[in-house]
């Protein structure tokens, strides 16, 4: 049994980003710290479960992104992924490029399972995974917080999660793409031999051009600064008077 | 511009239990800007095994309603949902769809674009006509922008935040729309529907609590949910909550999750710690009286909503309140 997972390098939350006027309107600090994006470690969890509660089952990390996307493969390796691949790309494709090299790849592959995170924490679309299902015309199931499959069997059984408390139980025949929720799993983390692992070997790696292309279908027009729906007022001072004006807005209000 | 009337704005109507969901009328609402401003028809569509009375009440508002009935659209099913509406759609000639952005809009509208070859754009916020084209705004970057698109394909799907564009009552003197009933046979997928199951409950001091103080990922290790237990105390009644990450971890349980898969909650007060401000936990605390943030990073997400914005270090910053409480006079 194949599985793969797809995973994606996000750039910190905290990352301090800067506005212009013009493009590319948005910029980034000069030294800016990478990461696995969450969702995707949730995904990578639940495939590594799969695999050890299953006999041979042979485990894909895949990234799309810049050579320094390289980083989060060898992370997936660390965790336990068998083998990473590196489909190189430029700038941030939009969703559908994305999702049409992604399945070029897969399709030449068969994959009984592939795993996405719900979405990524920096763009928040919710987009690869569902576009992945219907290119490759696989059963999709989005959001799922529960997942089981037992030995010998073709279908999946998976818990979405809906809101207010709610899921919706399902059984996907193999192979289906799935989207990972949050919280579905503890993620583990990499262990040492398996980086120093991962260090060695060389991710299978793909040019993005010279796979199919999808047309744009989409223009950035603008980036702009959040709106504000309060005050926002911001507190100077050392932390002591922080604290000290705090209390006294909050005594003045009446809460405190 | 000129009026194209032959192509439309399209609302997919969400129902929960039956029932048109509170989030279709902020669609309608969407809907209702875009469609003067870009010279659209407005139409809805409403999915399920029997919605006349759904339906009627969306034709009621002003719509042009297709009803698309069978037995086999009974409890939402994705599939079922991408087949239909990429089949009853095109005649529609729609230039935007509108979903919800819902587990149910987010798990059919990505697909159902790909299909209709179609630009597709969830979480939008915003709608603006600049230069005679539409934008649509949505957050990005960790939520610490808005990015606003352009489509360049003829149709595009949007999923809409719910939230982001109030209900209105339609005009007194709204002229009902039209109800067509089609019926809707989607072949028999390939995945088993097995039911829908509740598992979790909210917590009632949660929702009844004066001041809510919640802990984000940033109180960093579970040791320090101590301190944010402590600043709870200072208030005579206040419960102490969790971004969803907290409540993954294990570090508090799943019923003090405050967001939209969680409890929504307007206290009188809500003090945010160490949580950036994502949509789908702001969705649940918005309707706060008073918002207080301290948050390490000064363009956090959620000073953009809050009253009073403390950028430091929680752990240092809620033992120097908590001293300020104890020491100084009431
Ligand atoms: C379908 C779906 C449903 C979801 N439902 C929910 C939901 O109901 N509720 C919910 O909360 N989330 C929900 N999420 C997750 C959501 O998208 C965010 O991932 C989550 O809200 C982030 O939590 P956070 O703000 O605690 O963590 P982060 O985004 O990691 O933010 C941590 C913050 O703490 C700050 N910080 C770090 N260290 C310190 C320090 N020492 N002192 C002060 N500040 C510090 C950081 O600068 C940052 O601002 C959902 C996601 C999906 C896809």
């Amino acid at each position: 049994m194949k599985i793969l997972v797809c995973v994606k390098q996000v750039c910190e939350p905290e990352t301090a980003f800067s506005f212009e006027a013009s493009r590319p309107w948005l910029r980034q600090p000069a030294t800016v710290r990478y990461q696995m994006n969450s969702f995707d470690e949730y995904a990578l969890e639940g495939a590594l479960l799969l695999k050890e509660g299953l006999p041979g089952v042979g485990l894909d990390a895949l990234s799309v992104g810049p050579a320094r996307a390289a980083t989060v493969l060898q992370r997936a390796q660390g965790m336990g992924a068998d083998r990473a691949i590196h489909i190189l790309s430029q700038d941030e494709p939009e969703a559908l490029a994305l999702a049409t090299w992604i399945a070029a790849w897969a399709r030449a592959q068969d994959y009984h399972l592939i795993l996405c995170g719900a979405m990524s924490q920096d763009a928040m679309q919710g987009l690869v995974g569902p576009m992945l299902a219907e290119l490759l015309g696989l059963p999709l199931a989005t959001s799922v917080v529960k997942l089981e499959l037992r030995p010998g069997q073709a279908a999946i059984y998976v818990e979405r999660e809906l809101e207010g408390g709610w899921r919706d139980c399902l059984e996907l025949p193999l192979p289906a793409v799935l989207t990972i929720q949050s919280g579905i799993n503890r993620p583990r983390y990499p262990s040492l031999s398996n980086l120093l692992r991962a260090k060695q070997t060389k991710p299978h790696t793909l040019e993005a051009t010279a796979l199919p292309a999808a047309p744009a279908r989409l223009e950035l027009v603008a980036v702009d600064p959040p709106q504000r729906t309060r005050a926002g007022r911001r507190l100077e001072g050392d932390i002591q008077d922080k604290a000290r004006q705090l209390a006294a807005i909050l005594r003045e209000r009446a809460l405190l | 511009m000129s009026p194209d009337s032959a192509r439309s704005v399209v609302v997919v109507a969400e129902l929960r239990q039956g029932e048109l969901a509170p989030v279709t009328w902020e669609l309608l609402a969407c809907a209702r800007r875009i469609a003067p401003a870009a010279g659209l028809a407005l139409y809805a569509v409403v999915l399920g095994q029997a919605v006349q009375e759904a339906a009627g009440r969306l034709a009621a508002a002003g719509a042009a309603v297709t009803a698309l009935q069978g037995p086999g659209l009974a409890l939402y099913n994705g599939q079922a949902w991408r087949e239909v509406l990429a089949q009853a759609l095109p005649s529609l000639r729609p230039a935007i769809v509108l979903a919800a952005h819902t587990t149910q809009g987010l798990d059919f509208a990505p697909g159902l674009a790909v299909r209709l070859g179609a630009a597709c754009l969830t979480g939008v916020e915003r709608v603006a006509v600049q230069d005679g084209r539409l934008l649509f705004g949505r957050p990005a970057w960790h939520s610490k922008a808005v990015a606003q698109y352009a489509a360049a394909a003829p149709l595009s799907v949007l999923t809409v935040q719910p939230g982001a564009f109030a209900a209105e009552a339609p005009a007194a003197d709204q002229a009902a729309g039209s109800l067509e009933v089609r019926p809707a046979a989607p072949l028999a997928g390939s995945v088993r529907f097995l039911g829908l199951r509740r598992a979790a409950e909210q917590s009632a001091d949660l929702t009844q609590a004066q001041v809510v103080v919640a802990a984000g990922r940033g109180i960093g290790k579970p040791e320090n949910l101590a301190l944010v237990q402590r600043l709870a105390a200072c208030f005579s009644s206040a419960a102490v909550a969790g971004s969803r990450p907290v409540c993954d971890a294990g570090w508090l349980d799943y019923s003090r999750q405050v967001g939209i898969t969680g409890a929504t909650v307007s206290p009188q007060l809500y003090i945010a710690c160490g949580i950036s401000g994502a949509r789908q936990h702001t969705a649940g605390m918005q309707g706060a009286g008073f918002i207080v943030a301290i948050s390490l990073d000064p363009q956090a997400a959620i000073f953009n909503l809050a009253d009073l914005c403390i950028v430091e270090d929680l752990t240092l910053f809620i033992p120097a309140f908590l001293a300020e409480c104890t020491s100084a006079p009431a």
